[in-house]
């Protein structure tokens, strides 16, 4: 198309800027509350899954339970109880097995830094950081296998227990004194986000090595076992064999669901990632219908601006304008609204999703505020959106600018 | 130029039906200035559209320049009106948002005229019509008298051959009006045709050759 016509036609455009300025703000409009809607909504289903990672990685965690069902004559209601020998049985006999931990816990006092508090005090084995997402702060590590293997006096540190204990001041290689046992601080634990827990969140806990545990403490038994399978899908195959290779040891019935408690993440993760996928697609619908609605609004604003023009089309089609160039001319208009109202809704949704991921958020308090605040703006979101969007909107306008190009110019000329 | 035979046109409203011609014969040879009269409703500007390809009728034939145009589809009738017919309207239909210059560039756009020779042709016509020093002013800012000039330099300029004017004097006072004919007997010592629709015996005074509608029939053509 000759540049001189272009010219004109953006010479038009201009005149009609007021109109067609409600139509931009209504795709930019429509371009916002989508992309924002997108975003927060796979922000809320990716903070879930960061969050739920803080508690585990992966995770299936064995409780000590009670039978409910009768076996071998063995009547119900019995307490299942599990040991440290169970550690070495299982990550014998169950080859799935990456890495097990035996976890036990109590509350202590502990004094540090001239401060005392009461803290949750955890013996776990050294694959338990690693299970638990738990990440040592610089110069500082988790509990390895040298601590366990000699019983080490040695405390792995929630920041919350860091900060309460010696403030701003770097822990590792001070003392800390649990229930009159001196031990080293290796390690602080750095920030993570958690979204489940049991006995509180781990940035309130003590970590030293479980043989330690064992030797302040006048427990036999074990609270609990953290097992991370080598292959996350093999999650329900591990614990299967869990209740099969216990429940001979301690005679209870396999198909026994109380006999032990196990909590699988694995699987609550999934199941957790279904829901959060539907959201995602729930979403795009609303999204895709709001779009749709949209569209006709801006047929309706198109078929509008067309008729308003009747006579000017039929001046120009009786001075020799082809089909063409009226239905090219609208088709022009109809791209550069929607490429300005898409461009400054997507420029406006991408500046409040980058805004709204500067807010800082609590570790600890992993509310709402913790899903909201981490939207994500993904290009495939733009990808899509701009594909059904373009689609959309040029339908909306090639109609009213064919319309437009079946005028017969006597009846366009004499429109009022 | 014009060979018209037993033209009808029928107008279709629902069921009720207008014969708004009814079977007009007409001939006009090249570089004839022709008015057409007849009162209101007789069918002048019907006519008009369908010598200037903007409607095509319901019977008859008509060849243009020996060209039969019933066969046309909207570009080339498109293509006949940009190259071969220039209209003046009585409401002079220009460009509200387009100024002087603009409104007369129109035509060449759309048939591609380089922009060199374009605008030399633009200038030329405005000195032709006296509005030169008015070339950026925009339809509002023009007197009718103005207006219907800068049409006309619109209408010139792909240089057709047939200028075709339905009441072109109806919306100007007399002494303009004038003015306005004094260009068209300019237009055809240049050998252009052109045909006239007016109601004024003064106007009509212009052509060389008055046809008269009534209801639909070609009464009388005189001279
Ligand atoms: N689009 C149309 N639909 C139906 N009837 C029409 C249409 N256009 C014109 N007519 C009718 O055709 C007849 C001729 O109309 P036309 O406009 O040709 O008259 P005219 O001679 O130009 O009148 P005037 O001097 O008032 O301009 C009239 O009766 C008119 O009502
Ligand atoms: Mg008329």
């Amino acid at each position: 198309m000759r540049a001189q016509l272009v010219h004109l036609f953006a010479k038009e455009f201009r005149k009609r800027k007021k109109k067609s300025a409600l139509i931009t703000f209504a795709i930019a409009w429509g371009t916002l509350s989508i992309l924002l809607l997108m975003s927060f909504g796979r922000g809320l289903g990716n903070a879930f899954r960061i969050s739920f990672k803080g508690l585990g990685d992966n995770l299936i965690m064995v409780y000590r339970g009670q039978t409910s069902k009768d076996y071998q004559g063995l009547p119900k209601g019995r307490r299942i109880m599990i040991y440290p020998g169970d550690i070495a049985l299982l990550s014998a006999l169950i080859p799935e097995i990456g890495l097990i931990s035996p976890e036990s816990n109590d509350y202590f006092t502990i004094t540090g830094g001239g401060r005392e508090t009461n803290r949750n005090v955890c013996g776990v084995g050294p694959g338990f950081g690693v299970m638990r997402s738990m990440i040592a702060e610089r110069g500082g590590r988790f509990i390895n296998e040298e601590d366990e293997r000699s019983a080490r006096r040695v405390a792995f540190i929630g920041w919350n227990v860091a900060a309460n204990l010696f403030g701003g001041e770097n822990p590792v290689g001070r003392t800390i004194v649990v229930n009159r046992v001196p031990f080293t601080v290796v390690g602080v634990m750095k920030k993570k986000l958690q979204s489940s827990a049991y006995e509180g969140f781990d940035a309130d806990h003590v970590y030293i090595p479980h043989a330690t545990f064992s030797r302040i403490h006048t427990q036999l038994f074990i609270d609990r076992i953290h097992i991370q399978p080598k292959r996350p899908e093999d999650n329900q195959v591990v614990e299967r064999r869990i209740r099969q290779i216990l429940g001979r040891k301690y005679r209870f019935d396999p198909e026994d669901d109380y006999a032990l408690g196990i909590w699988n993440t694995i699987e609550e993760v999934e199941v957790a990632g279904r829901v959060f996928k539907g959201i995602e697609i729930f979403l795009a619908l609303i999204g895709g219908l709001t779009l749709l609605i949209g569209a006709v609004g801006v047929t309706n604003l198109m078929y509008a601006l067309v008729k308003e023009r009747t006579r000017e089309i039929g001046i120009k089609m009786a001075l020799g304008a082809k089909r063409r160039h009226i239905v090219l001319q609208f088709l022009l208009e109809t791209a550069f609204i929607f490429s300005k109202g898409t461009f400054w809704g997507a420029a406006i949704a991408y500046t409040i999703v980058r805004l709204t991921r500067l807010v800082p958020i609590s570790y600890e308090i992993t509310g709402i505020q913790t899903y909201l605040l981490r939207p994500i703006f993904s290009l495939d979101i733009l990808v899509v959106f701009l594909v059904v969007l373009g689609t959309l909107v040029f339908l909306s306008g090639i109609f009213p600018a064919l319309r437009a190009s079946r005028l017969n110019p006597i009846e366009a000329l004499r429109y009022e | 130029m014009i060979e018209m035979k037993d033209i009808r046109k029928v107008y279709q409203m629902g069921k009720v039906s207008l014969e708004a011609l009814k079977g007009i014969s007409l001939r006009v040879e090249p570089g004839e200035f022709v008015s057409i009269m007849g009162p209101s409703g007789s069918g002048k500007s019907t006519l008009m559209n369908i010598i200037g390809c903007l409607d095509t009728p319901t019977g008859g034939s008509y060849f243009l320049e020996e060209k039969n145009v019933a066969g046309f589809n909207f570009d080339q009738l498109s293509s006949i009106r940009n190259q071969k017919i220039g209209f003046v309207f009585q409401n002079f239909n220009l460009l509200p948002y387009a100024t002087a210059y603009e409104n007369v560039e129109l035509p060449m756009l759309f048939n591609g005229k380089p922009g060199k020779k374009r605008r030399q042709r633009v200038l030329e016509l405005l000195e032709m019509v006296g509005l030169v020093d008015r070339q950026a002013h925009r339809p509002t800012e023009l007197s009718g008298g103005e207006q219907q000039r800068v049409a006309i330099a619109r209408a010139l300029a792909n240089d057709p051959s047939l200028i075709l004017a339905d009441e072109p004097t109806g919306n100007i006072d007399s002494k303009t009006g004038q003015e306005i004919m004094g260009l068209f007997v300019e237009l055809q010592r240049q050998g252009r045709t052109i045909l006239m629709v007016t109601h004024d015996m003064t106007i009509a005074a212009y052509s060389e050759r008055t046809i008269r509608l009534l209801d639909g029939h070609l009464v009388e053509a005189r001279q």
